[in-house]
């Protein structure tokens, strides 16, 4: 019995890693694109980055809610505390997603696209803004009381350092959504994104390499538990793999490969994700709170587990099935 | 200046609010599609296709918008509800995440297909493709059913130290509340979006555009009106009479009741009120004698006595008794004005006035079909604050108060939020008015390529051709 109370929060604590991991990877592309929109030259092109996300923007974001509503059920002292705390950067998504989303609808039918390329644009970046500063202080960790309760206050969220990490959160998106592109569109737009791309992997790397160095300095927590054995070789192994996939990402751009950038891309986000959950585990508020504290009584995540767990594998089917159908360039044609 | 709970609840409510405007729609309506895809590829009638495709435009614009203005929905519950989250999780938490994971992502991740896959795919693996996003959404409807009735009739477990632990989680999901509310709210969606696809047919017919086109839309959803209409009359009585069972403070204040009526006597039911919350008693009010006897038992006399509100301390009743007494009379009403228009035009279907040649002469009927387009929501809204309002103060009947339910944040913070929502809604709302009527104006296009039925491949082979500035699925035109 003791042994499944600590089973099942880490099994918890692994399936909504998953969930957000494949957030930010999904729509963490169509968040670049939309920030690239921003610096686009021409309505054409912005048509094509917004068409190139048509019919998958919806899905990708989907992921967020099933997330929310597993943290939800899992961990509900933790969604209480955390949401609680972020208020400001969680209305922040929330608007500009809700920018974003409208900007398809609305665009489609309306004359004047500018209004909507704009609201598409700024909203991404308001999106991208939001989740940097909500990831920077988890990490940084949330003050609580001995019971978990929210007690610091509505500003806690923003200093330098989560700055730092929305920062580098921004230059990764728009790194996977360079390469989304080049996978997606062929010409100028394309090469265009090669030199996004080119850019966007040299600046995520400068800042996550600044996020590597400042987090154990000033995480006394962590500090102990990533230098000492076995963690040690795994935190000193990350950073190193990391800039290996780097060095290929950038050869792979610089041969004008199409699909590789995007793996590579992929790789790279996988690989920092898995840092950071080495960084924030055991604890889901960080740095008081571990996941056995906050989870939800056992028979609760069996519960979720019956009916959320067998569906992991579905839902992914269909959401891959999705991308089959739709595979291939977004085509630019001319209207006169 | 208001307090954090007051804030926090008038936030919720406002995005609730506008929220339920757009997925009442597109769950009903996604029926509506599967159906005429159905008879489609059944019939290959081209006008079943042209109908799917010329709803489906009004029902994206509506999903799109649905989607964007649920997502504070969920975040709200850890924002401004924190210590109800944490209260409530095992159980609340769970069905919230199962809704994503089996409703939401279902609906999502066919849609595209559904929108875009004309073409692409074997006409049966877009139809197959419908179904699954209809059936996503109301999935969904059943999961925040199955959440809003245990708030309503707790089940499966009990509070203990602050926090619900759950016994009996299929109890929980099968609470006294549940296969009622989820069969009323079904049927709300249905009716809704039969009267919204009804209206605009009539109003094409009226303007004698497509008017054998719209007269086959007209009727498949008096068809289907026939049916629902007087269903969702039974189902809301069977619902009350669960709040008379379970919720004694709620139904006093429908009732705007505020002496008790005692057993083995006959009670008044009224009609229209002046509630005066002050003072405890109606200042004017128009009764039908026996009538509550007879709503409740069909029975002149009560055999169990209906409690007033003076029965409850002032603390432990809900407030704005005026809004949930003339919110439950506007939402019964329009249950009513539905099926009398329903049975009004059944007679004239049955007398041959319903076809193309005839129905242009039917002015009256075609307006009031007009007229009841926006009532379904009205009705739905006015439903669900009944429900929600009426369980005040309670935010999980009897169990946890709405007032330690809020999180503990500044009152400014929770403005500033609201007052952004405020905004953002009214600007979605106005807009999907704006944009829909555009789409309405626009009217059905007739010309449009049909797909290939046979011999079609499953999926094509060559790469997706998405064109900007279109959807791919107008590309075939």
């Amino acid at each position: 019995m003791n042994a499944l109370l600590h089973f099942l929060p880490q099994v918890w604590f692994v399936i909504l890693g998953l969930f957000l991991f494949l957030y930010i990877m999904l729509d963490g592309f169509d968040l670049g694109v939309g920030i690239l929109s921003l610096t686009s030259s021409d309505e054409k092109r912005r048509s094509i980055l917004m068409t190139s996300l048509g019919n998958v923007w919806d899905a990708n974001e989907t992921w967020l809610v099933v997330m929310a509503g597993a943290l939800f059920g899992a961990f509900p002292l933790a969604y209480g505390t955390i949401l609680s705390a972020l208020y400001i950067p969680i209305f922040m998504m929330i608007f500009g997603l809700i920018f974003r989303a409208i900007a398809f609808e609305f665009r489609e039918h309306s004359d004047r696209k500018t209004l909507w390329n704009l609201s598409f644009g700024v909203g991404s970046f308001l999106a991208a803004l939001g989740q940097g500063f909500a990831l920077g202080s988890v990490i940084e960790g949330i003050s609580v009381d001995a019971l978990g309760h929210f007690t610091g206050g509505m500003w806690d969220w923003l200093d330098w350092r989560s700055i730092l990490v929305t920062l580098t959160l921004i230059q990764g998106y728009v790194l996977i959504g360079s390469t989304y592109l080049i996978l997606k569109t062929e010409g100028e737009l394309q090469e265009t994104h090669f030199r996004t791309a080119k850019i966007a992997a040299v600046t995520t790397l400068v800042g996550a390499i600044l996020i590597t160095i400042v987090t154990p300095v000033f995480y006394v927590a962590a500090r102990e538990r990533l230098f000492s054995p076995p963690l040690l070789y795994v935190f000193s192994a990350i950073p190193l793999l990391g800039v290996g996939l780097v060095g290929l990402l950038l050869r792979s751009l610089g041969r004008r490969e199409e699909r590789t950038p995007f793996v590579w891309t992929i790789l790279i986000f996988l690989l920092t994700f898995l840092g950071l959950g080495l960084i924030v585990f055991p604890y889901i508020i960080p740095t008081e709170i571990t996941i056995y504290q906050a989870a939800a009584s056992p028979s609760a995540l069996v519960f979720m587990i019956i009916f959320v767990g067998f569906l992991i594998p579905i839902m992914l089917f269909y959401n891959i099935y999705q991308y089959v159908v739709f595979r291939g360039k977004v085509k630019v044609v001319e209207h006169d | 200046m208001l307090d954090t709970v007051s804030l926090s609840r008038m936030q919720f409510a406002l995005t609730a609010i506008f929220h339920m405007l757009w997925p009442v729609l597109t769950t009903g309506m996604a029926i509506y599609l599967v159906v005429v895809e159905g008879l489609w590829l059944k019939t290959r009638n081209p006008d079943y296709y042209y109908h799917a495709r010329f709803w489906s435009k009004l029902y994206v614009l509506n999903f799109g918008i649905g989607v964007a203005s649920g997502l504070p929905m969920e975040f709200q519950f850890g924002t401004n509800w924190a210590p109800f989250s944490e209260a409530v999780g095992d159980f609340f938490g769970s069905i919230l995440g199962f809704e994503g994971a089996m409703a939401f992502m279902l609906e999502a991740g066919f849609l595209g297909i559904m929108l875009f896959g004309w073409g692409r795919v074997h006409p049966v693996i877009h139809y197959l493709a419908t179904i699954m996003v209809a059936f996503g959404a109301n999935l969904s409807t059943f999961w925040i059913l199955v959440a809003n009735s245990w708030l309503q009739t707790p089940a499966g477990g009990e509070m203990v130290n602050g926090k619900f632990i759950v016994s009996d989680y299929f109890q929980a999901i099968l609470n006294p509340f549940m296969v009622r509310s989820v069969a009323h709210m079904f049927l709300a969606t249905l009716e809704t979006s039969l009267f919204v696809i009804g209206g605009i047919s009539a109003w094409y017919i009226l303007k004698n555009r497509n008017v054998a086109f719209f007269t086959r839309s007209l009727q498949i959803v008096l068809a289907a009106a026939i049916a629902v209409t007087p269903l969702q009359i039974f189902v809301g009585h069977l619902s009350a009479e669960q709040v008379y069972e379970y919720q004694p403070t709620k139904l006093a204040a429908m009732e705007a009741k505020w002496e008790t009526s005692p057993a083995g006597q006959p009670a008044d039911w009224s009609l229209l009120a002046i509630p005066d919350e002050k003072g405890e008693r109606n200042k004017w009010e128009l009764n039908v004698p026996q009538g509550l006897g007879y709503i409740l038992e069909f029975k002149p006399k009560l055999s169990a006595p209906v409690l007033g509100l003076k029965e409850w301390p002032r603390e432990n009743r809900p407030k704005m008794v005026g809004l949930i007494y003339y919110s439950f009379r506007i939402m019964s009403g329009i249950g009513f004005f539905f099926a009398a228009l329903m049975g009004l035009s059944a007679v004239q279907w049955l007398r041959g006035k319903l076809v193309a040649g005839a129905i242009e002469q039917q002015k009256l009927l075609l307006l009031s079909w007009i007229f009841a387009a926006p009532l379904g929501y009205i009705a739905v809204e006015s439903g669900w604050i009944v429900r929600c309002v009426g369980r005040q103060p309670w935010a999980m009947y009897n169990q946890i108060r709405t007032a330690d339910a809020a999180s503990v944040i500044p009152a400014e913070t929770v403005l500033g939020s609201l007052l952004a929502f405020a905004g953002v809604y009214s600007l979605l709302f106005v807009m999907t008015l704006y944009f829909g009527s555009r789409i309405i104006q626009a009217g059905p296009n007739l010309e449009m390529a049909l797909p290939q039925l046979d011999n079609a491949p499953s999926v094509k082979e060559e790469p997706a051709e998405l064109l900007p500035d279109q959807r791919p699925a107008e590309a075939n035109q």
